[in-house]
């Protein structure tokens, strides 16, 4: 390799590795330029980063578990393996990559392998296991917690990748299961929630089979899925609770709730491309059938709010189908070199529906049964064309433009089989047009520098809420700025959805994002890079509710009212020591100004209870940030040691809702990185 | 079933309309002349020829029964006839990728890549938009990732250009993104996604649908996909982005507000909007938002993403 060719990789290597340096290990900095081994025909390239992860956290250790989550202990925090045959015609296989990050017992783990004999077979497989763990936090009062752990895995073999005729096999595992504090309401709709432990246990299994071929110019995919959802959660609570509040009697004694939900999910998925000199096509259609069979049996003992003994059970059966159809049609052109026009219509048509029988029985006073159903469906056409012109060598410019028709029909029944002529329908329809355009330029004056400016807007004539977008433009730019040493970006978006007057279905929210960015290699052995962002939110909207001291009055002349303003920086520097150290010192904070305000509430609004209310919520000032250290030193040609410290700081201003969950924590690891 | 066979004949038909494509030639028809193989390459460039044996690349070369066209360094570069009389330069190469226009590096890659399924939206992704080329974020020869050859890990190179995004990924509640344990293209596809089957199908254009059809979200929270007999029509409609930030929230649960139960009266105002054309319901009269029990919904409604046992997601 020539020096000048090091050094560019150096440097780009460098860059790269000053960004995105959020968490303190694994390592990134390698031993060297990795050669591997040579054994038979392969060369065999192996690293391992063995390492101990410590933590002292202070105050609500909590939502730091929820928020950052490592702990102490041994790891192996990262390990890559290749394995490459030299000429491209090994027996068995001529591409194996292993990677693992986190393994042993970091919160975030994950493996991938690829095994590939070219022309033959390529197997992926992708690993992942997330420690969950939130305590419930401010908006359940701390009641809704979970610990639980989630594993993804994904399997995917491809027969005769390189040829004409693809197979395509796949398996797919999602699982989720642990502990949990849910809620449920004894005997009234009004009662006081109690908190009851659940044994979350579910897991999705989905199955592939696909062909892909190549037919006169065309790639044609046919692949056909299978998937399986499976909830066995149970709920329970023994012991005796009282509600604790005044006016309400109620005593829960028993809880027992389990309630199997059995899914399954067979689909279609066709896709038809092609790619030519003057024009291409991409057609797609899917087409799912969810199916969601369930039972549910719920036994409450206890008191009632008037105080009133209370030995209930409902039992809940029933099924649920949701059939999606969705399909693509995009045509290309392309008339001139200068020019590309596409024109992609998408159709998208579901249904959901279904039966529930319920059954409500107040043990030895008798029983009452209802049936309920709903149907919504939602039917979506939409056209879009965009056209990219390239003027000249250093301007182009583009635009687009999108109609969207949707209908969304909604259908509540009820009918009570113990009372003559008890059904109800209620059918309810809407339908919403989207006209949007769009058009940016694009200049590339000099090979370094790229700067665009786009704009959109659009309009939806019915939303389906008040905070959907209804009359939205959005205005951005973007300038760069790349040499090899240097590089420097900024950006600028706005999304505005402006409506007026303000009432309870025109809803206002103005978004703006700046960001600026740099990074700088001074030499080969000092490197900087820093980055800010400023993310603006506001919002206001109208409110309707019930509130009172005594009794709750309806209430409609508040207006919810909601304004953010997020500063974030990043700061890191990259000394290489001699070419024996790299010592690297990074900041990241981010802190949300609100609008301001230095209380919670403004003393003006103490005389009513409902603003004073609102003002609380209306922003949400917080600091959290992390500095963090690290130093890795090289031993020798294959070994390296290291060793970092990363310090995790959140604090609220204001303590929302009265719940103080700031919390600080020193994370730190040492760990030895083997190369070979 | 009957749908099935609905669907497989809308395919047949799909399948039936194309034959016009048997006349059209591929794009970027290569030279026939001027090849002069891989080994004239490797005297100059031992340094990438070295570890090229690496590179998905390679496969070209080590297949043997391939075209010149479609072999090595000249599938790429182009004949290297006269950049070998020349004795080098970077003026002599038919396709030298530092110095070509980002849509001609675009146009020279999808003359192999426009048959990967993952690219066939790349014409109206927004990055090709914006001029985003392959050799933006790909690197051919030093690429750290073996798999897909990228020019950086792949979440250093996503916010080389989106710091917006980094920064809500820095949030004290987020995805775990920088944790490792997810990837920027877990949700979204960088060369240009299929238009989205919620919302208005209009935005946004750069995530991937999962499960066929799916917002990607759903592909993870899994529970939360129904099918439901009491959907919650905001959820199924419009999308997770109603209520959360995907990337990154100062708020827990990365909703986007930090109480509860402003998020849930911004809809639940009685006002004439929603799929009831006498408004989406009200908090009944019991519900005093003054006392603390009230302040936060999903206390009670925990269902909130739908339910099979009560309209109003209690259970």
């Amino acid at each position: 390799m020539t020096a000048m060719l090091k050094r560019y990789c150096l440097a780009l290597a460098v860059l790269g590795a000053l960004r995105a340096q959020q968490t303190i290990a694994p390592t990134p900095e390698a031993v060297g330029v990795a050669r591997g081994s040579d054994f038979a025909n392969y060369n065999i390239v192996d690293s391992f980063e063995l390492g101990y992860r410590w933590l002292a956290a202070g105050g609500s250790v909590d939502t730091y578990r929820a928020d950052v989550n490592y702990g102490d202990g041994i790891r192996l925090l990262g390990s890559n393996l290749s394995i490459n045959s030299k000429d491209g015609h090994g027996r068995w296989f001529d591409e194996i990559v292993l990677t693992t990050s986190g393994l042993g017992n970091d919160p975030y783990q994950n493996a991938t392998l690829r095994i590939e004999k070219n022309r033959l077979y390529r197997y992926d497989m992708m690993w992942r296991e997330d420690d969950y763990y939130n305590p419930g936090l401010i908006i359940s009062g701390g009641e809704h917690m979970m610990d639980t752990v989630r594993g993804l895995q994904d399997h995917s073999l491809t027969l005769f990748p390189e040829s004409h005729f693809q197979v395509e096999l796949g398996y797919s595992r999602n699982t989720d299961h642990g502990p949990a504090l849910s809620t449920v309401q004894a005997f009234d709709t009004f009662s006081t929630a109690f908190p009851v432990f659940e044994n979350v246990k579910e897991q999705w299994n989905e199955y592939r089979i696909g062909v892909l071929a190549d037919w006169r110019g065309l790639r044609v995919i046919v692949r056909h899925t299978w998937d399986y959802y499976k909830n066995d959660s149970a709920y329970n609570f023994t012991g005796s609770a009282g509600s604790g509040v005044a006016g309400d009697g109620t005593v829960l004694d028993q809880f027992e709730r389990a309630e199997p939900n059995h899914g399954s999910n067979p689909g279609w998925f066709g896709n038809v491309y092609g790619s030519f000199q003057h024009w291409a096509i991409n057609a797609r259609l899917t087409y799912n059938l969810g199916n969601g069979g369930f039972a549910m049996n719920e036994l409450t003992t206890g008191l009632n709010t008037a105080g009133a003994a209370e030995n209930r059970q409902v039992v809940v059966n029933g099924d649920a189908q949701r059939p999606v159809l969705a399909g693509d049609f995009s045509a290309s052109v392309f008339p001139t070199s200068r020019l590309s026009i596409v024109n992609n219509t998408a159709v998208h048509d579901t249904r959901i529906d279904g039966d529930s029988y319920l059954t409500q029985f107040d043990n030895g006073t008798g029983a009452a049964t209802t049936l309920n159903f709903k149907f919504l469906g939602v039917r979506t056409v939409s056209n879009a064309t965009d056209l990219n012109y390239r003027l000249t060598k250093w301007l182009s410019a583009y635009a687009g433009y999108t109609y969207s028709d949707r209908q969304i029909r909604y259908l509540e029944a009820f009918s009570f089989p113990a009372v003559a002529g008890s059904e109800s329908v209620y059918p309810y329809q809407q339908e919403s047009q989207l006209n949007a355009g769009s058009l940016g330029i694009r200049l590339h004056p000099v090979q370094a520098l790229t700067i665009n400016v786009e704009g959109e807007a659009g309009h939806a004539d019915h939303p389906l809420t008040a905070m959907s977008d209804r009359n939205y433009h959005t205005l951005g730019g973007r300038i760069r700025y790349r040499t090899r040493k240097l590089q420097l970006s900024s950006n600028y978006r706005e999304l505005y959805d402006e409506n007026a007057p303000l009432s309870l279905i025109t809803y206002s929210s103005r978004s703006r994002q700046y960001t600026a960015e740099g990074a700088f290699a001074f030499r080969d052995w000092l490197t900087f890079d820093a980055s800010y962002s400023k993310l603006h939110l506001d919002t206001v909207g109208g409110l309707a509710f019930f509130a009172g001291v005594q009794t709750p009055q309806l209430q409609t002349g508040y207006d919810s009212i909601y304004i953010s303003n997020i500063h974030a920086a990043n700061a890191g520097l990259r000394f290489d020591i001699r070419r024996r150290a790299d010592l690297y010192l990074g900041y990241t904070i981010t802190k949300d100004t609100g609008d301001g305000r230095a209380t919670a509430a403004p003393a003006s609004a103490a005389t009513d209870p409902a603003a004073s209310l609102l003002d609380s919520v209306q922003t949400f000032p917080l600091t959290y940030q992390s500095p963090m250290a690290r130093l890795s030193i090289r031993i020798n040609s294959k070994m390296r040691w290291n060793a970092g410290w990363q310090f995790y700081g959140y604090g609220e201003l204001f303590h929302l809702l009265g719940y103080d969950q700031n919390f600080h924590a020193h994370t730190g690891y040492t760990s030895v990185l083997w190369s070979f | 079933m009957m749908r099935g066979a609905v669907t497989l004949t809308i395919l047949g038909a799909l399948l039936a309309i194309m034959p016009a494509a048997a006349a059209a030639q591929s794009l970027a028809a290569p030279s026939t002349t001027g090849y002069v193989g891989g080994s004239a390459c490797k005297t100059c460039h031992a340094d990438i020829w070295q570890n090229f044996y690496k590179n998905p690349h390679f496969k070209s070369a080590a297949a043997g029964d391939l075209p010149p066209s479609q072999t090595g360094c000249e599938s790429c570069h182009g004949p290297g006839a006269a950049h070998v009389a020349a004795h080098g330069g970077k003026t002599t190469i038919p396709r030298a990728f530092s110095v070509m226009s980002q849509g001609a590096a675009l146009e020279a890659c999808l003359s192999c890549h426009a048959r990967d399924f993952q690219k066939a939206n790349i014409r109206r992704s927004e990055h090709t938009l914006a001029g985003v080329a392959c050799t933006s974020c790909h690197s051919i020869h030093h690429s750290p990732t073996p798999k897909y050859l990228l020019a950086k890990k792949q979440t250093e190179l996503c916010y080389e250009c989106h710091a917006g995004i980094r920064a809500q990924f820095e949030m004290p509640s987020k995805h775990r993104v920088n944790e490792g344990f997810m990837e920027c293209s877990d949700c979204h596809n960088p060369h240009g996604a299929f238009a989205p089957t919620w919302r208005m199908s209009d935005r946004p254009r750069m995530v991937d649908q999962a499960l066929n059809n799916e917002e990607p979200c759903l592909k993870c929270h899994v529970d939360k996909r129904g099918p439901f007999v009491y959907e919650h029509p905001p959820v199924r409609v419009e999308g997770c982005e109603m209520c959360h930030f995907p990337h990154g929230s100062m708020n827990e649960r990365l909703l986007r507000r930090p109480a509860v139960f402003t998020l849930c009266l911004g809809c639940h105002n009685g006002g004439a909007s929603g799929t009831r054309l006498n408004g989406v319901p009200i908090a009944t009269s019991p519900h005093n938002l003054l006392d603390p029990r009230f302040q936060r919904c999903t206390t009670c409604h925990v269902r909130i993403h739908g339910s099979n046992a009560d309209e109003t997601f209690l259970r």
